[in-house]
């Protein structure tokens, strides 16, 4: 596991991924390698817990891109909570948050799904 | 890829704009370089999409780089490498000031980055390149590639920006620094020092000012100066006029009131003028004396005011070592000390040593002199060491003379409170001495010593109380001044001298004795004292014996000044009962000589008084006139019509110890009437009479009980 993703976890059936740094390419690349897997496995829900990234490029927002349409093949879902402001303005402006959802906590996140 | 989730062109212009936005909006808002430096950094690398960076900024001392920010790179790896502002890609950032694009070749000293393409702008403070950003590896998705001219522009315009934000903190640090080093400075200097602005508002006060004005900093800040030192009118008297004339003005030793406590200062204002001398307040330092002063004072307990100020002049007095010179010695002693405090408590001995000691010493100082010891009850003190002047030993007489009088006040004063009186002998001589600091290094006495000093105490040792002995070398010294008188007496043999010593007794004002003032003070005493228990042995008492005193003595004839000292006797009679109503006569007696001398009664008629009180003991023994008229005054009430009241008095008076019967009672007075007689011929005459009267009475009265108790 590359050292940017921290954890992974499930609940409720959802993939909740924690990571830990810039959101690059290498970053973007090491999500995608764990949803892509879980996604052959049958799971559709994932959630990034991105508290420990506090930087991200719009490299690592395309990557998550390529991700949302993998999901929408299946039907699946992706979200992200415990995001910096500055993070949540580039998700914000690179469109991201038209096609997946920004939580402020787990909980709600989990709930949301 | 669905073309809707393309990122397209604008929203990556978009996010460039915002970001250079943000750190725009940002840039003021940091207070700390390191801060400033590292957020630059991540927004750099995050708006360009490099994949890491760092920030190199020059060190303070050389032309070299040191690593300020970095973000997403093996700092480690790059230990050891020099940045040197002038080599490689950084000197040509140097030379043209502009951004460079640059691809990182094996042999590169940034090679260690691991890192293939490199964008590097300049940092500039005006126009001195103090630092560089390097965003290193632009990424897409294809993999890494070298930053374009677009991304040249962007890293230009955040470096600019950020070369402002840099200079301004690093100015705002500079201010700070130079703050903290003047408030430090201030802070710790031992002067008080406070600032006011324009408005007269107080801007500034250091610590040392807070604790002499006794505010805290906190109640002055902000303050108007008018405000804060309300109480001190001389102290916005000068800022008021330092603000007029703007130059500086000052007072020395000015006693100021400090929120409650009283403090001597040095005060000095100046003007406060900007660049342009323009003034823009006031500042006002202030040196507090009030530990120069406590030393002063504490100093001044042990030797003269004269000695202190020589000493804080000159330190070098504090060496060990002696030389020879002329001094005159006072010695003093407290005559009969030793067996006066045997009747009293520790507590009060001391006391009384405090009293008395206070006042003699204050003496001393006023004439120069130095206290050399106190020894016991004696005391030691130096004229004319370490310096000497052409008035010591006239000093040392003035000294004497004046420690005798202030003690002839301090003893009535004394005697009002029903204490013992003291009397001191005083002797002084003149001669050569050895002066010096005797002693150790850690402690040391400045004192005389030598023969001449032998002889003063000897001298003391020769003088009565209340006398003051000089030899004949004070004699000499002062004997033209009209302000002394000399009485010359036998020479004296003294210890350690093989002939005879001449001297010579000082004499003094003694005040005259004054009956009126003496029967005030007795009377005053008397009320004070006396026990209230007493129904019969009162002031009323007194004040009556007193008065059939006088007008018996009147009768038989005696003086104007035997009448007087029948009064003092009169007074005198009873004062035992203070003490010990059993033998009140003898202690009565006691008192009368201690009180009597003290107050320069004439020593030849004290025993006249004496025994006129004595005479008074029941059964009363006069053995002449004035002793039978205090007798025959005191029982004169035995002969008058009031009688019956004062009996009862006595009745009352003698019940508080035994309970008595009627019959008892009248047996007691009928013994007592049947045995007394009158002494004076005014008093058998006038009163005798009347005395026998009461007694058949008494005696019928007797009767009458007795009858009818037989009868019942």
């Amino acid at each position: 596991m590359s050292s940017f993703i921290k954890s992974t976890k499930e609940a409720n059936q959802i993939v909740i991924i924690e990571t830990d740094g810039y959101l690059n390419n290498e970053g973007g690349e090491a999500i995608s390698a764990i949803c892509y897997e879980k996604i052959k496995g049958g799971q559709h829900k994932f959630l990034i817990n991105m508290a420990g990234t506090k930087v991200v490029n719009s490299i690592g927002v395309s990557i998550l891109i390529e991700i949302i349409e993998k999901l929408q093949e299946v039907d699946g879902k992706i979200g992200y909570y415990n995001l910096a402001p500055i993070v949540a303005k580039t998700f914000n402006i690179m469109g991201l948050t038209k096609y997946s959802t920004v939580f402020a906590t787990e909980e709600e996140a989990v709930g949301a799904l | 890829m669905t073309k809707q989730f393309n990122i397209n062109e604008l929203q990556l212009k978009y996010l460039e704009l915002e970001t250079l936005l943000d750190i725009t909006n940002e840039l003021n808002s940091f207070e700390n370089v390191s801060v400033l430096l590292q957020e630059i950094l991540i927004k750099s690398c995050a708006v360009l999409n490099a994949s890491s960076g760092l920030i190199l900024m020059q060190n303070n001392n050389s032309d070299l780089f040191q690593i300020e920010a970095e973000f997403n790179i093996d700092v480690e790896a790059l230990k050891g490498i020099i940045f040197n502002k002038k080599k490689g890609f950084f000197n040509e950032v140097n030379q043209n000031r502009k951004p460079l694009a640059v691809e990182i070749s094996n042999d590169n000293f940034l090679a260690r980055t691991n890192c293939t393409f490199g964008l590097i702008a300049p940092l500039l403070d005006k126009k001195d390149l103090v630092g560089v950003i390097v965003l290193f590896d632009k990424e897409s998705r294809a993999g890494i590639s070298s930053f374009d001219d677009s991304d040249t522009n962007m890293l230009s315009a955040i470096a600019s920006q950020a070369g402002v934000a840099y200079n301004n903190i690093k100015l705002m640090e500079n201010i700070k620094e130079a703050k903290t080093f003047n408030d430090n400075i201030m802070q710790s200097i031992v002067t008080g020092v406070f600032t006011t602005n324009l408005m007269g508002e107080i801007s500034h006060v250091n610590r040392a000012a807070a604790a002499i004005i006794n505010l805290e900093r906190e109640m002055v800040i902000g303050n108007h100066y008018d405000y804060v030192f309300e109480s001190n009118e001389i102290i916005n008297q000068l800022i008021s006029k330092c603000e007029e004339i703007l130059a500086t003005i000052s007072e020395t030793q000015i006693q100021i009131d400090c929120n409650g406590k009283s403090t001597s200062v040095n005060i000095s204002v100046s003007p406060l003028l900007n660049d342009l001398n323009e003034p823009i307040g006031s500042v006002v330092a202030m040196e507090d004396l009030s530990n120069l002063d406590k030393l002063k004072s504490t100093f001044k307990k042990y030797v003269s005011k004269q000695i202190v100020d020589q000493l804080l002049e000159n330190d070098e007095m504090l060496n060990l070592g002696g030389q020879e010179q002329e001094a005159t010695i006072l010695f003093s002693d407290i005559r009969g000390f030793t067996s006066m405090s045997e009747t009293m408590t520790p507590t009060e001995v001391v006391e009384t040593l405090n009293d008395y000691f206070n006042l003699m010493i204050e003496i001393i100082f006023k004439y120069n002199g130095t206290l050399d010891k106190i020894i016991g009850d004696a005391l030691m003190v130096i004229y004319g060491a370490p310096n000497s002047t052409d008035k010591d030993t006239e000093n040392a007489v003035l000294t004497a003379i004046e420690m005798q009088e202030k003690l002839i006040e301090f003893n009535q004063l004394r005697i009002i409170n029903s204490k013992p009186p003291i009397t001191i002998g005083i002797g002084i001589n003149r001669g050569k001495v050895i002066s010096g600091n005797i002693g150790s290094r850690q402690q040391m006495n400045f004192t005389v010593i030598g023969d001449s000093v032998n002889l003063a105490s000897r001298l003391c040792s020769v003088a009565a109380s209340d006398e003051i002995i000089v030899s004949d070398a004070v004699w000499k010294q002062v004997k033209d001044n009209k302000l002394f008188k000399g009485k010359k007496l036998s020479p004296v043999k003294v210890k350690g001298k093989a002939k005879p010593i001449q001297i010579k007794e000082i004499l003094y004002h003694r005040p005259a004795f004054h009956y009126e003032q003496a029967f005030e003070k007795i009377e005053a005493f008397l009320i004070t004292h006396l026990p209230t228990k007493y129904t019969y042995h009162t002031i009323h008492h007194i004040r009556d014996v007193v008065e059939q005193a006088e007008k018996i003595a009147k009768k038989e004839k005696m003086s104007k000044a035997e009448i007087e000292d029948i009064k003092l006797a009169a007074w005198l009679h009873d004062v035992g009962y203070i003490w010990e109503p059993t033998r009140h006569e003898a202690r009565g007696a006691e008192y009368a000589t201690t009180v009597l001398t003290a107050l320069n009664f004439p020593k030849t008629k004290i025993n006249k008084i004496t025994g006129i009180i004595l005479a008074t003991k029941i059964p009363q023994s006069p053995k002449n006139i004035y002793e039978e008229i205090v007798c025959d005054a005191d029982l004169d009430y035995l002969g008058r019509e009031d009688y019956i009241v004062n009996s009862n008095n006595f009745l009352q008076e003698i019940q508080l110890n035994k309970k008595i019967t009627e019959l008892e009672w009248l047996s007691i007075q009928d013994k007592f009437l049947r045995a007394h007689h009158y002494f004076t011929t005014r008093s058998i005459n006038s009163r005798e009479a009347k005395k026998q009267e009461r007694l058949k009475m008494i005696q019928e009265q007797i009767k009458t009980i007795k009858n009818g108790t037989s009868r019942t």
